[in-house]
């Protein structure tokens, strides 16, 4: 084990390599600069078309063909690859910290295809070293991972760890489940727009994301560690804190109380105040609700300093990837810490009353942000927060 | 310092449905799974000293939908080809597994718990990480935590199968910093450490959330005073690592 390198004897976590499969790409790059371009990358999808459901738009992924019997797999084993070969670090060598989301249900020419979720984990873990934990928290699994790892890794008893979250969901079954819930916009909710425009994040005409499928993975270390391999990290995590609303199982309380405890949770345990945070990377689903009580919570949490604190999110791009969410935002996180950008909020031109923040709309901020607070909050009320920060020299 | 405090097991829907119909009627609208991990949370949550403010961590099923829903999920994907699906709606109930930890909730909801949480995925063997993170919260809370945490709860259910005739199991094991007897046992039971070796070779493994900690509470529950190492039994790990752990039963 490495020595501490922190202070208070906390060793110092960093991010040194990522790996991202979404619908603006295949790589990490791809998702960072289609964000910067303010470009959506949710479109229609053809199988979702000829299926006749009446949800057709998605953030799909090019770069596993959608009837590949493994693609649950697949898409998660490219993002951990691409990332450990940017670490330059092995499997073997690592912790595995995932989350494989929800069981996989296909048709292909293959007929009725049921992936187990818990077995694609058990598939994905087999080269990489203890720990090993599947987590499964709803849309806030791929930020509890990369929390759990960063506590793993802080407290001592692992060095290094790949965590993130993979998901393969855009597919009818699902999409006819979470428009049952009114969760997802359906191809009535786009009012003759552009199909890319159906999810809009805090937007006056937002009816609910597009499902997505994607895997964000990260390679999180000790900075003692990246600084003896010679690598540069990316970007430090310095806090994480979850919590549960206890409400309801469907929807969030329309104050955001939960969120803002796991929010105050994550800033404790970097031993922050709110005022210390540069900008935010928001759960921001585009559902009438979330969005209205995500920004409730924000507001709070801010108190008189909200306006100050730049706020994107980015499922109006990619759509909401569900187990890999957090884990693709928290990449983007650590991109905004390490150029100071903020990217826009992709399909947000007006944001709704009781939706009032400091957004980015339509182009990047250069915030000089150093520190970036990462949100997610789940269906179920489940919540988790990151906090990260830009590796001093 | 991590000691059990207690432990409950659940099999029997119908004994619950007769014995305690509150229970029965706070449960009733999720899955087997999930119904038995709350009715064995609820047992336990009598011997907690402040259920608002335990930390929960709870094991998601491996076996997670009900043969309800995989008939659904048979219904769907084989219209999607004929293009037949329309304005198929799924019944609300369903919905419900698109969380996918969902006893982790309802807990959160029955209780009015936002304490600190992990949710573990129903992959085979993470009941151990489960008991693994228990150790590491409530350690941490005497080193360097703020959030205080002086119980866990972890909890969990499966089933064998998504069949309509299947076996459920649901269990929950209480435990704390602070030293009490275990309640079944009458004497205290301190939880040492726990052990992994790598297997070199990968064995086959019975993913269930649940049955593994039910054997292992069996196994304390005669244990005379002293130290107790316990091996899981092989398929209740991941199959890529042995599991050994170590307990102590003092009077």
């Amino acid at each position: 084990m490495s020595g501490n390198d922190g202070d208070n004897g906390r060793r110092r976590v960093v991010i040194t390599g990522t790996g991202a499969l979404s619908a603006l790409g295949r790589t990490t790059q791809d998702l960072w600069n289609g964000l910067i371009a303010n470009r959506p990358g949710i479109r229609t999808v053809d199988r979702l078309v000829a299926s006749g459901i009446t949800v057709t738009t998605g953030g799909e992924v090019d770069a596993v063909p959608h009837d590949q019997i493994d693609r649950d797999h697949e898409i998660a084993n490219r993002a951990i690859d691409d990332a450990l070969a940017s670490a330059k670090r092995a499997a073997a060598n690592c912790g595995f910290i995932w989350s494989t989301g929800l069981d996989t249900f296909q048709a292909n020419s293959h007929g009725f295809v049921h992936r187990s979720a818990g077995r694609c984990f058990s598939a994905l873990a087999a080269r990489f070293l203890e720990p090993k934990r599947m987590i499964a928290a709803a849309c806030a699994s791929g930020t509890q991972a990369v929390g759990e790892a960063f506590r793993l890794i802080r407290s001592g008893r692992i060095d290094a760890c790949v965590a993130g979250g993979s998901s393969v969901m855009l597919t009818p079954f699902y999409l006819i489940g979470f428009a049952g819930l009114q969760a997802v916009a359906t191809d009535n909710d786009a009012n003759g727009d552009h199909p890319s425009r159906v999810c809009r994040p805090f937007d006056r005409r937002r009816k609910g994301f597009a499902l997505a499928d994607g895997a964000g993975a990260l390679v999180m270390e000790t900075l003692d560690s990246a600084r003896t391999r010679g690598t540069s990290p990316l970007a430090e995590v310095i806090g994480f804190g979850m919590s549960q609303d206890a409400f309801d199982l469907n929807r969030p309380s329309e104050d955001g109380a939960g969120a803002e405890l796991c929010m105050r949770r994550a800033l404790a345990d970097a031993r922050l105040a709110p005022h210390d945070i540069d900008a935010v990377n928001a759960h921001a689903t585009a559902t009438y609700l979330g969005d209205l009580a995500e920004a409730a919570a924000l507001r709070r949490l801010f108190g008189g300093d909200w306006k100050r604190v730049p706020v994107s999110g980015v499922k109006g791009a990619i759509g909401h990837a569900m187990a890999a969410a957090g884990a693709l935002e928290a990449i983007v996180a650590a991109h905004t810490c390490q150029t100071g950008i903020v990217p826009p909020t992709v399909n947000l031109s007006e944001p709704d009353e009781g939706c009032e923040l400091d957004h980015v709309i339509a182009e990047p901020r250069d915030a000089n942000a150093e520190r970036v607070l990462s949100v997610s909050f789940g269906m179920g009320g489940q919540n988790a927060a990151l906090i990260l920060q830009r590796v001093s020299a | 310092m991590v000691y059990l405090i207690a432990s409950a097991e659940r099999r029997d829907l119908g004994a619950i449905q007769r014995s305690s119909p509150e229970t029965w009627r706070r449960v009733r609208r999720y899955n087997l799974p999930i119904q038995l991990a709350l009715a064995a949370a609820e047992e336990v949550m009598t011997a907690s000293s402040d259920p608002k403010c335990t930390a929960v961590i709870s094991l998601a099923p491996c076996q997670p939908g009900s043969a309800d829903l995989y008939r659904w999920g048979h219904v769907v994907t084989s219209g999607m080809a004929s293009g037949t699906l329309g304005d198929l709606r799924m019944n609300p109930t369903q919905t419900l597994h698109a969380v996918d930890n969902l006893a982790m909730s309802a807990f959160a909801i029955a209780y009015g718990n936002q304490a600190e949480c992990l949710g573990l995925g129903g992959a085979a063997g993470q009941a151990w990480c489960g008991l693994e993170a228990v150790l590491e919260k409530l350690d941490a809370a005497d080193r360097d935590d703020s959030s205080g945490t002086e119980e866990v709860i972890l909890m969990a259910g499966d089933q064998d199968t998504t069949d309509e005739s299947t076996a459920g199991i649901g269990v929950a094991l209480l435990l704390s910093k602070h030293a009490r007897a275990f309640v079944p046992l009458g004497r205290v039971v301190r939880l040492v450490r726990i052990e992994r070796r790598a297997q070199p070779n990968p064995t086959n493994v019975h993913p269930h959330a649940a049955a593994g900690l039910c054997e292992f509470i069996a196994t304390i529950k005669k244990q005379n005073d002293g130290l107790l190492s316990y091996d899981v039994p092989t398929e209740q790990t991941d199959g890529s690592s042995s599991v050994n752990v170590v307990v102590e039963v003092m009077s």
